[in-house]
């Protein structure tokens, strides 16, 4: 196989999925930030218009909660997500009892469809049908009850706990099949040196797990911004869009308003962000690790 | 070295193919199959449900009527999607030029399938076929822009309050009528709450559209006569009038009309409140009449809404009015035997016996002919009738259809954060202005 190894042949063999990816992955973007310039309905022809969606934008209120909305997911799940999944993932690698019930248990979530998830969720969140509003009227602690979706403060936080519980498997197995590629001889001679459990997690494990804690990172914060069906089957993005997320008000915008010129730009708007965010991260644990 | 050669060709090769096999396996691929095994001549029908069998009956039931009036000659063929779904797929494929001959176009973005130039003009249809436009009797109005008649409506839509009056009863409530103000409304809906009812169930989750009883609010605050001056700048949304009409609904909201939950409940939701006597009215359409019939039967009512006695407006006015079109791709004109197809169609879908199919489904149709009427057991549709007995004036087109998408989007936003509490009307008004000058 000498022949594959030549740069030009390995150029060769990458151009069928450089043209795949760039044709439904690069140019849907370039597309989309076009019309982000442009006032379109869907239908006919799209009129540039220079700055204006992004001026609206930076004007329109809802876009700010949307923005608000999906900062308090991210913070909530980044913060919750990464630290509970890599705990959870510490807990399952010992040879414990029932730790195979406990993995499917714990990954289960993760198979379920989101728009499941969200029926499942409004079940429980629902102030009226609810559990959590029925079981605190059920102990008489009325006081507590709250509207935990629907109303007008609690719904992005419960949206981020629904986030965090169908997330939290998928990257637990993550976590844990990282921890598995740390050598056994090299955790033994940690045991043998004295090390607490704390100080072989804080200066041995951590660090040598630098690159998966990395992707589990990334894949929270590229997820968040993705965060779709659960705000769709729980709220819908209300009520009057005080739910929404920068995608399903860019759904809403694009779809519900046939304003796809002022959709596309909240779109590439999101983009941009994650894109930051996920620069910002990559930089800071290079800098770090350097 | 030719071995080398041998390999770099099939290497290059083979990745053509293979992208030439994805590209083509992701294409759409061509819709347009002109003629069946039998050889009969086949239209799509682009409609806005999954299931037409199920969800919208009477339309499957005209559509298998005709295929078996012309068997091996025309065959009607659905291209089925949920609303959302159609919508978004029309919008494709008329950028494409892949439109179904017929479709079912959102009301609110009709005019913007008509500017794009990809609607047949249908006059000729209607010239050609007097009876039709006779059996129409002006419905057909509401889709005529400088293009021509760009459309015309599915069906007719009779839209207002049902009523569950055993609940009524059961709360020593009487039944509203024409003559009932929104005071007396108001009262009424307190009298029902205290009798352990939910008064007029309503959800807004995903279903900003169901609001069809305010329709009628809207009219009787002067809609239709200010609405041409609001599109053209002369006035604005939030004038005296509509400020009034959407202090109405805050009184509503106010008198704890609407379910708690309704932020996280959908129209279906709302409706099956009404159905198992949980809620004691229910704003909608005909085309949940014969789902009525089934659960609440004989003990079904219909009300227009109140009367307002804060506006000068005319208060004798009911909602029968068109409903969303039906357009034809204008590529139809480029075969002589598809367009007369969908003439024939189109004849027969505005025709008598489609008319009586309707009523069997307890639909009203967008035509009138003597003697299609409703049995004595569809209960909610003679309701209906029983009420339109009055008549009284209807608009050319229900309010909310007579905006853009992006301006009925916000009208449906502000008129719910009223119902919910999340906007003052002036507040909601303004933002229905907003979204007006945006579009503009």
């Amino acid at each position: 196989m000498h022949w594959l190894s030549k740069k030009k042949y390995k150029i060769g063999l990458m151009i069928p999925t450089l043209l795949v990816y760039s044709i439904f992955i690069m140019l849907p973007i370039v597309i989309a930030v076009r019309y982000s310039f442009t006032k379109y309905s869907g239908i006919g022809q799209a009129k540039f218009t220079g700055f204006k969606n992004y001026v609206r934008l930076f004007q329109d209120k809802i876009f700010w909660i949307s923005l608000k909305n999906t900062m308090i997911m991210f913070v909530m799940a980044f913060v919750l997500l990464l630290t509970l999944s890599f705990l959870i993932a510490l807990l399952l690698n010992k040879r414990l009892k029932a730790v195979d019930f406990s993995k499917a248990l714990i990954f289960s979530p993760a198979i379920i469809a989101p728009i499941i998830v969200g029926i499942i969720w409004v079940y429980i969140l629902d102030p009226n049908i609810g559990i959590i509003n029925n079981l605190l009227d059920a102990v008489g602690a009325d006081a507590l009850k709250a509207k935990w979706i629907g109303g007008e403060k609690w719904s992005p936080y419960s949206i981020a706990i629904i986030y965090f519980w169908q997330q939290l498997g998928y990257l637990v197995t993550i976590f844990i099949a990282g921890l598995k590629m740390i050598p056994g001889d090299v955790l033994e001679a940690v045991k043998i040196d004295g090390a607490s459990a704390v100080q072989e997690v804080r200066y041995v494990i951590i660090p040598m797990m630098r690159t998966t804690i990395s992707t589990v990172a990334v894949l929270i914060i590229t997820g968040v911004f993705k965060i779709f069906e659960i705000v769709q089957q729980t709220t819908g993005g209300g009520p009057n869009h005080l739910s929404e997320t920068l995608v399903t008000y860019s759904y809403s915008m694009t779809f519900s308003s046939s304003d796809y010129g002022y959709g596309m730009s909240l779109a590439t708007v999101t983009f941009l962000l994650s894109l930051m965010i996920t620069a910002v991260y990559t930089a800071v644990t290079k800098e770090r690790e350097g | 070295m030719r071995n080398r050669n041998f390999k770099r060709l099939l290497s290059a090769v083979m990745a053509g193919v293979m992208t030439l096999g994805i590209l083509t396996g992701c294409s759409g691929g061509s819709e347009e199959a002109k003629t069946d095994e039998s050889g009969a001549t086949v239209i799509k029908f682009g409609i806005h449900v999954a299931n037409p069998a199920e969800q919208e009956v009477v339309t499957y039931n005209i559509v298998e009527a005709f295929n078996k009036a012309n068997e091996g000659k025309y065959k009607v063929e659905f291209e089925a999607a949920d609303t959302e779904t159609h919508s978004k797929n029309m919008k494709l494929k008329a950028e494409d030029g892949s439109l179904p001959q017929i479709f079912w176009i959102e009301g609110s973005e009709a005019s913007e399938y008509s500017e794009a130039g990809v609607l047949l003009d249908l006059s000729e249809f209607l010239n050609e076929n007097g009876n039709v436009k006779e059996a129409l009797g002006g419905m057909e109005e509401a889709f005529v822009d400088d293009n021509g008649q760009f459309g015309l409506p599915y069906q007719c839509n009779v839209q207002g309050i049902f009523y569950n009056k055993e609940l009524f009863d059961n709360a020593k409530v009487d039944y509203p009528t024409d003559e009932t103000t929104y005071d007396e409304f108001i009262e009424m809906i307190g009298k029902l709450k205290e009798s352990g009812v939910i008064p007029l169930a309503i959800g807004s989750k995903n279903s900003a559209y169901a609001m069809w009883e305010f329709n009628e609010f809207l009219a009787r605050y002067g809609w239709e006569g200010n609405i041409d001056n609001i599109l053209s700048g002369k006035d604005k949304f939030n004038n005296k009038e509509l400020t009034a009409c959407f202090e109405k609904l805050e009184g509503l909201k106010d008198a704890g009309s609407f379910p708690e939950n309704m932020a996280t409940i959908e129209y279906f939701d709302a409706k099956q409140l009404f159905n198992e006597g949980k809620a004691a009215m229910f704003g909608t359409g005909q085309w949940d009449c014969a789902e009525f019939d089934k659960n609440i039967g004989d003990k079904i009512g219909f009300w227009w809404g109140p009367k307002f006695t804060d506006t000068q407006s005319s208060q004798e006015i009911v909602m029968k009015v068109p409903s969303a079109p039906i357009g034809v791709s204008a590529k139809v004109a480029d075969d002589e035997k598809l367009k007369e197809g969908v003439y024939e169609f189109l004849k027969f879908y505005y025709g008598e016996e489609a008319a009586k199919l309707s009523y069997e489904g307890s639909i009203f149709p967008a035509t009138s002919y003597d003697g299609a009427a409703a049995s004595d057991s569809q209960y909610a549709m003679n309701a209906m009738i029983e009420a339109l007995a009055n008549g009284w004036a209807s608009p050319k087109a229900a309010p909310d259809l007579t905006v853009s998408s992006a301006v009925q989007e916000a009208l449906y936003d502000g008129i719910f954060g009223v119902l919910q509490g999340t906007y003052k009307p002036a507040e909601a008004l303004d933002k229905i202005d907003a979204a007006l000058a945006n579009s503009q």
